[in-house]
């Protein structure tokens, strides 16, 4: 079963066609990967499947709901949790307050005005698990700007899965980390989204050769292949329009 | 249990000082005190928005002028209208004006959001202004009697300043109360949530828009109940009292004075600019050119207001004290 579809999707900055006619399709509990060349549109597929860019023409469907015009917040109620390429936590908050949000709102405490949250002992203590996964519970107390670049990155994908979401949408969740950091990156998304359904966007060929089970490859707006890793590598197509230019 | 045992002897001796206060510097001051717990309190009610939500608004007076010409309405016009009614009546208009006017503001944010609370400010003054029949114009409404406060087997008379005083205390300290809940609930997370970087908040599940809506009938309902008080204290209600932008511009020089990073720090904020209006006014005029000195100082040199002065000296004292 497909947990994410996307049919026929079209999309022009303006008349410069970016997507053209992509059929996307991602099945429950599966880590799917969707590289390509620089400018091949990576990046507006992911937009326009979290909502941020409406498709010209094409639908996007999730857990069969239509969410081609689903604002952010409806995203969230359906069960898909994103990360954000550039960190986007909240800085001036700890890790804690920071996790804390996420699982708030999962629990659909968005309104509460008349408890504490402090006072909240089930919500501190499934924070301070996840914390604890995230390898973040020791600096649970510092505000997230005095954090290391990887460690926020941590936190930004801590976010992400903290609501416990049906599918997790990644996008370059490892652009600009060192190879240490990203090596540890690898085994916290792949930890955290044991059994989970995923959608990678990643430049990092390591990283998706990893993590993925099944990869897309999208050049011109196009995609040019659909399958597992190692027919993907032998892909004759992909070679010659990708792969051939970087090492693999 | 050594923190709670000391902020129960500082919450207590507070309350001494607190009962005291008006029988040690007499009338004059009493009066100053009851200015400056309103002018405090509009300053949190505002600093809601502006400190806690990153939302910056050039009209909060228009709730303060609601929630005083609904007080000063009711008194002239219904006969032995109770006092906690008055008060009521007073927060209930400023929400009804917020209600209306928060599904327009939690469209907007930044400058727009500032832009758009100016003209619905200025629309507020101008209707107040032109419906004589009803605000008496720019002479607005003044001698209203002010009720006493019915306790069954005596009333308590508070247009005597000492037991104004009192009433001020208990109506804003249980305003203050509420505001100071709200930003440890849940949603004053959200709150501070949507200032840090409300996308983030959007794709957390939460409704921004209603949320700010909220954030925004909330903060307009409470400076309605310090309008309220205001009514009774100055018994006269015009225009130029609490309409004008003036009147929206003293809570937010209030809140950056004080720091915007903090819940008390409007009250420091308004303590300072209240001492410093006694103290020029003694010697001239030009209060507000000394009003917009200090603030144009404070927001060149400590832009986190008092309250951050007093964290970078903690930090720096701690400091020296490790290193000696």
């Amino acid at each position: 079963m497909n947990i994410l579809e996307t049919s026929g999707l079209y999309f022009d900055y303006k008349g410069l066609e970016v997507l053209f006619d992509v059929n996307l399709q991602v099945e429950k509990g599966e880590r799917h990967a969707v590289i390509g060349p620089n400018g091949a549109g990576k990046t507006t597929l992911f937009n326009v499947i979290i909502g941020s860019l409406i498709p010209r023409r094409g639908k996007v469907t999730f857990k069969e709901h239509d969410i081609t015009k689903a604002s952010p917040h409806e995203l969230f109620r359906h069960g898909m949790g994103r990360s954000f390429q550039i960190t986007s936590t909240f800085q001036k908050q700890t890790p804690f307050q920071n996790v804390r949000s996420a699982i708030l709102s999962k629990r659909g405490i968005r309104f509460n005005m008349w408890k504490r949250v402090d006072k909240l002992d089930d919500i501190t203590r499934e924070t301070d698990e996840v914390l604890k996964k995230l390898n973040l519970y020791n600096e649970r107390d510092y505000p997230a700007s005095a954090l290391s670049y990887g460690k926020n990155r941590s936190l930004e994908f801590g976010m992400a899965v903290a609501s416990d979401p049906d599918l997790i949408m990644l996008d370059e969740p490892t652009a600009g980390m060192s190879r240490d950091e990203t090596h540890d990156a690898v085994n916290l998304i792949r930890s955290l989204s044991e059994g989970k359904s995923m959608v990678i966007i990643e430049h990092d060929m390591d990283v998706v050769f990893s993590l993925a089970d099944r990869i897309t490859v999208l050049h011109h707006g196009e995609i040019l292949a659909t399958g597992a890793p190692n027919d993907i590598k032998n892909n004759q197509q992909v070679r010659d329009a990708y792969l051939g230019e970087t090492e693999v | 249990m050594s923190r709670t045992v000391r902020l129960s002897i500082a919450w207590i001796i507070g309350l001494i000082i607190a009962i005291i206060i008006p029988h040690v510097v007499g009338i004059v001051y009493t009066n100053v005190i009851v200015t400056f717990m309103m002018d405090a309190v509009f300053a949190i009610s505002v600093n809601l928005l502006l400190g806690f939500t990153g939302l910056l608004s050039f009209g909060h007076a228009m709730f303060f002028g609601v929630g005083g010409y609904a007080a000063a309405l009711a008194l002239t016009h219904i006969p032995g209208f109770p006092l906690i009614g008055v008060i009521f009546v007073s927060g209930f208009a400023a929400f009804i004006l917020g209600c209306i006017v928060a599904p327009l503001l939690c469209r907007v944010t930044g400058t727009a959001f500032a832009m758009l609370t100016l003209a619905f400010g200025m629309l507020m003054y101008v209707i107040c202004l032109k419906f004589r029949e009803i605000t008496g114009g720019e002479d607005g409404i003044a001698g209203y009697d002010t009720p006493p406060i019915h306790l069954g087997f005596t009333n308590i008379d508070i247009t005597d300043p000492t037991n104004f005083y009192y009433f001020a205390l208990v109506v804003l300290g249980i305003v203050t109360f509420l505001m100071w809940w709200l930003v440890k609930t849940p949603f004053g997370t959200v709150m501070v949530g949507i200032r840090d970087n409300s996308l983030r908040v959007d794709y957390l599940g939460y409704r921004v828009k209603h949320s700010k809506a909220l954030v925004v009938i909330i903060s307009g309902t409470m400076a309605g109940f310090v309008g309220g008080v205001y009514a009774l204290f100055h018994n006269l209600v015009s225009t130029d009292g609490v309409l004008t932008v003036f009147v929206s511009f003293y809570p937010l020089m209030a809140t950056y004075i004080g720091g915007i990073g903090s819940f008390f720090g409007p009250i420091f904020g308004s303590a300072i600019l209240q001492i410093f209006d006694e103290l020029t006014s003694r010697y001239t005029e030009r209060v507000d050119l000394v009003n917009g000195i200090i603030f144009i100082l404070v927001v060149m040199y400590a832009p986190m207001g008092a309250v951050g002065l007093w964290w970078s000296f903690k930090t720096w004292a701690l400091k020296k004290l490790q290193k000696a």
